[in-house]
């Protein structure tokens, strides 16, 4: 069985034409199918071939530049982190609050008022007339870089930790409430027609057909969008909101490499852990139980070696146990 | 009140778990952060009634594209697709060694593997504009360091999306290689390359459509294409120039969008 599926994905690896394993030539009589010739594919692949190498003609770039850039590259790696500025470090993490706190309250405002929005786009509650023009919105939304909604917003408000917030809760609109009325569409029908059978309105259908059913999708979501609205919050800074991205362009603008080292240690840590915790709850979300990134697999090992020392056969087939 | 009870009782319902105050105290503490956060950046919604004659001039002006302006953005039109087209054909190339190394399926030596999925968590969690604005102060403004910075950008999402894949392949054929005594690279290349490919070329098509996206705004610190317009037009106020160019963005990106769902459909078939 595995050796089958893997010889056809083989084929089909072939077929595709990338760097395949150059098998032998199918002789006849084996029963293998012929390759086929492919020469649609053959030419989308010269194709893009041509886009690759008149892009890399055309622009507008001085290569040798690049002759330097290690040394160069070494150089400025010295300069920030040998050592980094520990000494801003309180006013470093005073700005990741600020940073943090703008994406989060974005990504609340966001989900306020995306919530309604896309049970009304979603198929069931509402007419196409609504949901069509509501769609389109969404996806307008999600097709405008944040950091153009904010310059668009600049004359509004002016610069402030405010305006970039604002930024994140509209363009976070047009993601969740895609993802919204995705989820809603994606429940399993079986509630639904339970509840059309026992006589209910469509609000009702909605409340106690289809949210029990997306309610867990949907809070992952809300999850997940507040790791990209923390991502969004440093670069928003970047063009001048505030918080830590103001800070670091600041900096790099004062070439201050050391303290310019410090903050990128701090955005890189804060990401991977505000990643991590939100990962850790999403998991508990859609799963309905902790998974604890170290305490979890510390745990499956010594079970695993408490197994394996109860009855080493076992190990064997440990895999497929699982 | 009681009958329902003693009849819910009678059934062979199971009892419903009384989670009622965990979800009271979780909803309290996410208010709390909220309000903490609304504090912490001064949220003022007045300033959006006091500011709305401003706003209301800026959306007219929005609404109102000046496409006599398109000739003058078709430079940095091009830019921003040349940055991406080549931002992407470095990374993919970059990539593929990469995720070899970053699976677990592909690499057996754990520190090496180790070592290379802490980098890569680390490129990864890097915004892009970060990136781009470092490079122009080490290499200066101009379409290089926005290509350096959408290659980085890149290559944090190739690896670990093309390493997932890996990790989730059928090893079969690798351990039958390994079995005949190739080595692990012999392994991995007649086995478990092919078998990715195509979730590899997939993948490629979604970085090139982020990178579209990401080249648009990496111009905003100075790292070429149409970003570097937006910046010009945005300190004389020209919204009309600004939502020409926006236009430009939306169509580029859901063209984008379109062309890589049908592709990425074609490859799942």
């Amino acid at each position: 069985m595995t050796a089958v599926t893997t010889r056809a994905s083989l084929r089909r690896g072939q077929a595709q034409g990338t760097a395949a394993a150059q098998g032998p030539s199918p002789s006849p009589g084996t029963g293998r199918p012929r390759k086929p010739l492919g020469i649609l594919r053959k030419a989308i692949w010269v194709l893009i071939t041509l886009i690759v190498l008149a892009a890399f003609w055309s622009v507008d770039i001085s290569w040798d530049a690049l002759a330097t850039f290690p040394q160069k590259l070494v150089h400025y790696l010295g300069l920030m982190f040998l050592p980094p500025a520990w000494a801003k470090f309180p006013d470093a993490l005073g700005a990741t609050m600020l940073s943090v706190a703008m994406a989060w309250f974005g990504t609340v405002l966001g989900i306020v008022i995306s919530f309604p929005l896309s049970l009304l786009a979603a198929r069931g509650l509402m007419p196409a007339v609504v949901r069509w023009p509501l769609r389109g919105v969404f996806a307008i939304l999600r097709a405008v870089p944040e950091v153009v909604i904010a310059v668009l917003m600049l004359s509004v408000t002016g610069l402030t930790a405010f305006t970039g917030a604002l930024a994140i809760a509209l363009g976070s609109i047009g993601t969740l409430g895609k993802w919204g009325y995705e989820s809603f569409e994606s429940v399993d029908r079986g509630a639904i027609e339970a509840a059309t059978a026992a006589g209910a309105s469509k609000v009702q259908i909605m409340r106690w057909g289809v949210w029990p059913n997306a309610k867990p999708d949907v809070l992952a979501f809300w999850l997940y969008r507040f790791e990209i609205s923390v991502r969004a919050s440093a670069i928003l800074g970047l063009i001048g909101a505030g918080g830590i991205g103001k800070m670091l362009i600041d900096n790099i603008q004062f070439r201050v490499w050391d303290v310019v080292g410090m903050l990128m240690i701090v955005v890189v840590v804060v990401t991977m852990l505000i990643d991590q915790i939100s990962g850790t709850v999403r998991a508990r979300i859609i799963t309905g139980r902790w998974e604890l990134p170290v305490v979890s697999a510390l745990r499956r090992r010594s079970a695993r070696r408490a197994r394996a020392l109860a009855s080493p056969t076992v190990r064997e087939d440990e895999g497929s146990l699982r | 009140m009681t009958d329902a009870a003693v009849l819910a009782d009678r059934s062979a319902r199971p009892t419903k778990p009384k989670t009622g105050w965990r979800t009271l105290g979780i909803v309290l503490v996410l208010a709390a952060i909220t309000v903490w956060a609304a504090i912490a950046i001064g949220v003022d919604f007045g300033a959006l009634v006091r500011n709305a004659q401003n706003a209301s001039n800026t959306l007219i002006q929005l609404v109102q594209p000046d496409y006599s302006f398109f000739p003058q953005t078709l430079p940095a039109l091009m830019q921003t697709v040349q940055m991406a087209v080549i931002g992407t054909a470095v990374s993919i190339v970059i990539a593929l060694p990469v995720s070899f190394w970053a699976s677990r399926a592909t690499n057996p030596n754990s520190v090496f593997l180790g070592i290379v999925r802490l980098i890569m968590n680390v490129v990864r969690s890097v915004p892009d504009l970060l990136y781009a604005s470092l490079f122009v102060t080490v290499v200066g403004t101009g379409a290089l360091s926005g290509v350096m910075a959408l290659v980085l950008f890149n290559l944090g999402i190739m690896v670990k999306l093309i390493s997932e894949a890996l990790d989730g392949l059928d090893r079969g054929g690798q351990e039958a290689a390994l079995a005949a005594g190739a080595t692990w690279t012999k392994a991995n290349r007649a086995a478990m390359l092919p078998e990715v490919a195509p979730s590899y070329i997939s993948q490629a098509i979604y970085v090139l459509e982020l990178n579209i996206r990401a080249s648009t705004v990496i111009g905003l610190v100075g790292a070429g294409g149409l970003g570097m317009l937006i910046d010009k037009v945005r300190t004389f106020y020209q919204y009309h120039y600004l939502s020409m160019i926006i236009l430009e963005i939306l169509v580029l990106v859901v063209l984008l969008e379109l062309l890589s769902s049908y592709a990425r459909k074609r490859l799942a078939r």
